[in-house]
């Protein structure tokens, strides 16, 4: 191992804090609404999210301290993770200037998802929560949680949207491997669920369904539900992404001109960028979507539900409605309606660009990736990659130096290829 | 040091007309400081669950002439009246200020400018200050440092800081950070919290690390609801010592 490798991933690269970009956006960003008369689904989120989870949520320290013993958890699942110069990548593309990318594959479960799910579950179990629940559609947050948990000996319940159930059955496995309680969502266990079976016994399933039945499932259980993006406090944890890449950037003498993500909520997006924004004000930054989601394009920057059953509060994000039926797209991940209200109040601010690209593309972004530096990335983090690829082409001979954060591994995802 | 500041709100023509007027006029005036009087809107997306169900039946029961008297009564006995209002319900800012003025309302407090208008904000600020109107800035742990740097200078009243995300609503904070942070951005002006505020301990939290005030309203409805006029003035009373104590 050369001195600089060892260097890039000593364990002082991951951050002391998390950061938080509320206090420095350009205008204030728009609070969670209620849009309910006499119900507020903001107290809900008392009763249902870890205490310091909400107060993170809500206070907006630009940074928070990351207790010790979620670092050292940090440390036991891979962090921090590898940040690498695509140097065949570079030549593959015949390109003059310098492609980075951080390499979130590299955890335990695969993704970026478990920076979070360990800090959601330690302030569960610290309020001694009989354990975490939370929906999964394609697999990547349920399998984060489901370690996190376990890692914290809490039980863990998760819905699994029926579909991805019956066409995923490798990651239910992942999940029950680290003893979490993994059904079919609508489920039997929860009131929701048992009244949507009884109207159609073969229902699909959705987010918006999953969302609700864990929600009942923490109330009535002394659970807690953990918030898998698009919320603040997901986007905090998310930053050790950005704040490492800047440390392990600076070590190699340099630092990005374009920096590229993908956007389902916005957690992966917001965690890896928005630690560079206080940084520079000429860095160009890219996010993301897919061609069948287009939320930045197509999408209205408005108030609307987090979920489709309405049971969070509305935020203000770039929103394709709440009742957006996603195309069954290759990236499960990517299909989310909307996109965290940060990210949205500086994409409409002009600050952040926002790209898409098609399923060809990314398809060929992965294979051209896979060919040149070796890792089979996530269909998700494809579209960063493609979005990086299609910049090249156009700045061939701007000679900047462009950094990808690679959110996931896609080992699970190869159905796509078949 | 100058007494800290008790500022009641009311939703006009909540529970009725009649209640409100009873409450209202029961108020010993050497307790409270100002008045915050919510016009009933039909979007009051700011506020609580408590404070929207005042806001529909307020808006059914309100009558300007019914009030004219308890506004004069209060602006006469040098109470400083504030009204919350919201943008979205605001026409034309310069007749709603002059309006308010002519019923003896010092200035405003407009809970969406900031959030939902910040684009037309300093047009809209710039026209209060030249009327002599207050515009009083409000900020809440969400409002970015830039943000409350540059309204605080453009401005010349008190600023309202809400705890919470909406009223009424427990959402745990952490005081020390939050206080020591608004403090920081701006220097030497008076700041009244409110939002969530409601027990003697929640005054006195606020009262140790520096605030000028203290606005409540949810607390108010349940003694409203129950036409508790004797168990309000006595909670009022017991606040204005929470706040002497400190000062
Ligand atoms: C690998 C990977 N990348 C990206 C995403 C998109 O989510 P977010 O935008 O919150 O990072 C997901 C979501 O499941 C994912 O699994």
């Amino acid at each position: 191992m050369s001195e600089e490798f060892k260097s890039l991933l000593s364990n002082d690269i991951i951050p002391e804090n998390w950061y938080n970009v509320t206090p420095d956006l350009p205008e204030p960003l728009p609070p969670p609404r209620d849009t309910k008369t006499d119900f507020s689904s903001i107290n809900l989120l008392n009763k249902i999210l870890p205490k310091e989870v909400l107060k993170q949520e809500f206070t907006f320290k630009r940074y928070e301290k990351i207790p010790d013993e979620i670092m050292e958890k940090y440390l036991q699942i891979g962090r921090p993770t590898p940040l690498i110069r695509a140097k065949n990548l570079e030549k593959y593309l015949d390109y003059n200037g310098k492609i980075f990318f951080k390499y979130e594959g590299a955890t335990a479960t695969g993704s970026h998802k478990i920076n979070t799910a360990i800090a959601q579950a330690y302030y569960a179990m610290e309020e001694s929560a009989n354990g975490v629940t939370t929906e999964t559609g394609a697999g990547q947050w349920g399998s984060a949680t489901a370690l996190a948990a376990s890692l914290y000996n809490l039980k863990s319940q998760i819905f699994m949207v029926r579909i991805s159930y019956e066409q995923k059955p490798l990651r239910k496995v992942v999940m029950s491997l680290y003893n979490s309680n993994v059904v079919p969502s609508p489920s039997n266990l929860t009131e929701f669920g048992r009244k949507i079976l009884k109207e159609n016994p073969e229902h699909p399933g959705t987010l918006g369904i999953g969302i609700s039945e864990a929600v009942e499932y923490a109330l009535d259980h002394n659970y807690r539900y953990m918030v898998a993006s698009v919320m603040n406090s997901a986007l905090t944890h998310q930053s050790v992404i950005g704040q490492e890449s800047i440390r392990q950037m600076e070590l190699l003498g340099e630092f990005p001109d374009v920096l590229f993500g993908c956007v389902g909520g916005g957690s992966n997006f917001g965690g890896f960028a928005f630690p560079f924004l206080p940084k520079s004000d000429d860095i160009e930054i890219y996010a993301t979507t897919a061609h069948e989601v287009p939320k930045f394009s197509k999408g209205e920057y408005k108030y609307d539900l987090m979920d489709t059953a309405g049971v969070l509060p509305a935020v203000r994000m770039y929103s394709l409605g709440a009742d957006f039926v996603p195309p069954k797209i290759y990236a499960g991940g990517l299909r989310y309606h909307g996109a965290a209200p940060s990210l949205s109040l500086l994409i409409n601010h002009g600050r952040i660009k926002s790209d898409e690209v098609s399923e060809s593309e990314v398809k060929d972004a992965i294979k051209i990736f896979a060919n040149t530096q070796g890792f089979i990335i996530a269909p998700e983090s494809g579209h960063a990659v493609a979005s990086a690829i299609k910049y090249i082409k156009n700045h061939r001979n701007d000679k900047k130096t462009l950094l990808i954060n690679v959110s996931g591994h896609g080992l699970l995802d190869l159905s796509i290829f078949q | 040091m100058p007494m800290k500041n008790l500022i009641p709100y009311f939703t006009l023509g909540y529970p009725n007309n009649e209640t409100l007027k009873r409450f209202l006029m029961a108020m010993p005036l050497d307790i409270i400081n100002y008045i915050e009087f919510g016009f009933p809107s039909n979007d009051p997306r700011y506020d609580g669950p408590t404070i929207r169900k005042t806001h529909r039946i307020g808006n059914e029961n309100y009558n300007e002439n019914f009030y004219f008297d308890i506004f004069k009564h209060f602006s006469d006995n040098n109470i400083k009246m504030y009204s919350l209002s919201y943008y979205s319900d605001i026409d034309d800012i310069e007749r709603f200020a002059a309006i308010l003025s002519n019923l003896g309302f010092s200035g405003s407090i407009i809970p969406d400018l900031l959030i939902d208008y910040y684009d037309e904000a300093f047009d809209v600020i710039e026209t209060l200050n030249d009327m002599h109107f207050e515009y009083i800035p409000f900020f809440t742990p969400s409002t970015p440092d830039n943000v409350i740097k540059k309204v605080s200078e453009k401005t010349f009243s008190w600023i309202y800081y809400g705890l919470q995300p909406s009223t009424g609503i427990d959402i745990p904070y952490d005081l020390d950070y939050t206080c020591s942070r608004i403090f920081s951005l701006v220097k030497s002006r008076e700041i009244n919290f409110g939002f969530g505020i409601k027990t003697i301990d929640d005054v006195s939290e606020l009262a140790r690390r520096g605030a000028s005030g203290v606005a409540i309203g949810s607390y108010l409805v349940n003694m409203l609801d129950k036409n508790d006029v004797n168990g309000f003035i006595d909670y009022l009373k017991m606040i204005r010592g929470a706040l002497d104590v400190e000062a």
